[in-house]
């Protein structure tokens, strides 16, 4: 798997726009939670916005927080994803990779490698991040720890992971960037709306469970948490965590064997 | 494709003939693992295909496919690192077709025959026993599909298997050994060049225009005379099983009391050939 990596960061490396989006959905990690944090804290009258919505941006809350407000930029990485995929078949270099001596097994299992390595650089990121805001930005009370809630940088993992491979899978079957990328806004779009509709209107729950929502269910809006979310609210959540967990897992398989399955099989 | 099959000889070099959507890429695509056939198998090195068959084959298959945003060298590193070759054999290759100079340039900025000649640079990149290109001179100038061929003849004294793929008939009798025509996806004929072609010969006859008339009746007379054409000042004859003895037909004449000015021992060409082939397949009732 390393020669294989070696060989795509031999097509990345030189790639100007490849280094641009990538900075792109890593600077706007701290740099989307710095404007959130800076517009908060100059919405309130000095002094009055912790009682009105908490310190969301220091510990415990901020791992939350910040996971939270990262997810906004899933854009990014899914542009960078989508933009890297399509090159192959607009150059027509994932027919000449296969030509050249790689399976096509390989080809697409480096592809799948690279979602994970670039969920696990974003997750880093959010780490850092939220390490950052936590202990800088704020005071850590003496005696206090900073570690409860940090799960959350690793549902913002699993969140990534997913909304990459939806990514991946549309750029796999559009075949083409701009309608891939708009593909994904609109599926980011649609099932929101979807969700909303049938939850309030049709009153069906299963919906948690959509392929989107089931990954957003695993990291809930952390701002005025004690108005909005009641002690019920959270236990339902702890004890639905594993069930939204088991079924991001399930359709993460799902978009692996699909991809797979569909590249292996079909005429390049 | 439909009930296609031959086998390439080591060492040959084995033209894959036919007009434009016969299958000639397909079939190299079928090969090359990019296209799925619904039935049917085949073989590299006696061997049931895998990747690692496909690193020690050049190929080139329809049109160059390279990242656009890299360099010439830059897209050579990634044929070689695929082919688990060491990237030392590059400025080799680059030198071969004549692209060192521009070896920093972006493949974006390249022409199209400058494409094709790195595509052939990528094909040769390793020293591969087997080389497979499909019609490798598209986009070439002349002096590119001159040196293009006389690099595959170069190659083949070499003693290296060639599958070359070609509508040009011309540029693929110049360099082939053996040959295998197809049509609409079947495979029409196939074998040695010379055996495909060796019913073919014919006599090309000449006696002045006066005697044309007593040429032909002489003619007429010998055994095995398949088929006689007359033409403006000369007689194509055609012998029943191919087999022709200019000397023979030379002495007969002259016992008949004819001299003859021309006589010229003559292949039909493959153009020639195919047109024919094509032409009957054509003329078969129930066939469009």
């Amino acid at each position: 798997m390393l020669k294989l990596l070696r060989i795509e960061w031999l097509k990345v490396k030189n790639y100007r726009a490849f280094w641009i989006l990538l900075a792109m959905s890593i600077l706007c990690i701290p740099g989307l939670n710095y404007l959130l944090f800076d517009l908060m804290d100059n919405s309130f009258p000095k002094g009055k916005g912790k009682a009105i919505v908490g310190s969301p941006f220091a510990f415990p809350d901020a791992w939350q927080t910040i996971s939270f407000n990262s997810t906004l930029t899933f854009i990014l990485p899914a542009i960078l994803i989508i933009t890297l995929t399509t090159n192959e078949f607009t150059y027509k270099t994932h027919r000449q990779n296969v030509i050249d001596g790689w399976s096509r097994q390989q080809f697409i299992g480096v592809k799948l490698v690279e979602l994970v390595l670039l969920s696990l650089l974003s997750t880093f990121v959010v780490f850092l991040t939220a390490l950052a805001f936590g202990c800088v930005g704020n005071k850590v009370a003496p005696g206090q720890s900073i570690w409860p809630d940090v799960r959350f940088v690793f549902f913002f993992f699993v969140q990534m992971l997913s909304y990459s491979m939806i990514a991946f899978l549309l750029a796999m079957l559009v075949k083409r960037a701009g309608l891939a990328i708009g593909a994904f806004l609109i599926y980011m779009l649609a099932e929101n709306i979807l969700v909303g509709v049938l939850r309030n209107v049709y009153k069906l729950n299963g919906v948690d469970y959509l392929p989107e929502e089931v990954t957003d269910r695993l990291i809930p809006q952390p701002y005025l948490r004690k108005v909005l979310q009641s002690a019920d609210d959270v236990t339902r959540w702890e004890h639905h965590l594993p069930i939204y967990l088991g079924i991001a897992a399930l359709y993460l398989i799902i978009y692996c064997v699909f991809t797979s399955r569909r590249f292996t099989t079909s005429d390049l | 494709m439909h009930q296609v099959s031959f086998e390439v000889p080591q060492g040959s070099v084995f033209g894959v003939l036919g007009p434009n959507g016969s299958g000639k890429t397909t079939l190299l695509g079928i090969v090359m693992d990019v296209l799925k056939a619904s039935d049917g198998t085949y073989s590299w090195f006696g061997e049931p295909p895998s990747e690692k068959h496909r690193q020690q084959i050049g190929t080139l298959l329809e049109t160059p496919n390279f990242y656009h945003y890299l360099s010439g060298e830059q897209n050579l590193r990634i044929a070689a690192a695929i082919k688990g070759k060491g990237e030392g054999d590059i400025p080799r290759v680059l030198e071969m077709v004549n692209l060192s100079e521009r070896k920093h340039s972006k493949f974006s900025t390249y022409s199209l025959g400058m494409k094709q000649r790195l595509a052939i640079a990528s094909c040769l990149l390793g020293n591969p026993s087997v080389l497979v290109f499909d019609e490798p001179t598209n986009g070439l100038d002349p002096v590119g599909i001159a040196e293009t061929r006389e690099m595959i003849k170069r190659l083949a004294k070499e003693g290296k298997t060639i599958i070359l793929a070609s509508h040009l008939l011309d540029e693929v009798e110049k360099v082939c050994t053996h040959v295998a025509i197809l049509r609409r996806g079947e495979l029409l004929m196939a074998g040695d060049v010379n055996e495909v072609l060796t019913n073919e010969d014919f006599i090309e006859l000449g006696a002045g225009a006066t005697a044309l008339e007593a040429l032909r009746s002489a003619l007429s007379s010998l055994p095995n005379v398949r088929q006689l054409k007359v033409q403006e000042e000369h007689i194509q004859l055609y012998a029943e099983n191919g087999a022709v003895d200019p000397a023979a037909v030379n002495r007969h004449c002259f016992e008949k009391g004819i001299v003859l000015t021309h006589l010229q021992l003559r292949k039909k060409s493959l153009e020639t050939k195919f047109m024919e082939l094509t032409d009957d397949q054509q003329a078969k009732p129930g066939r469009r």
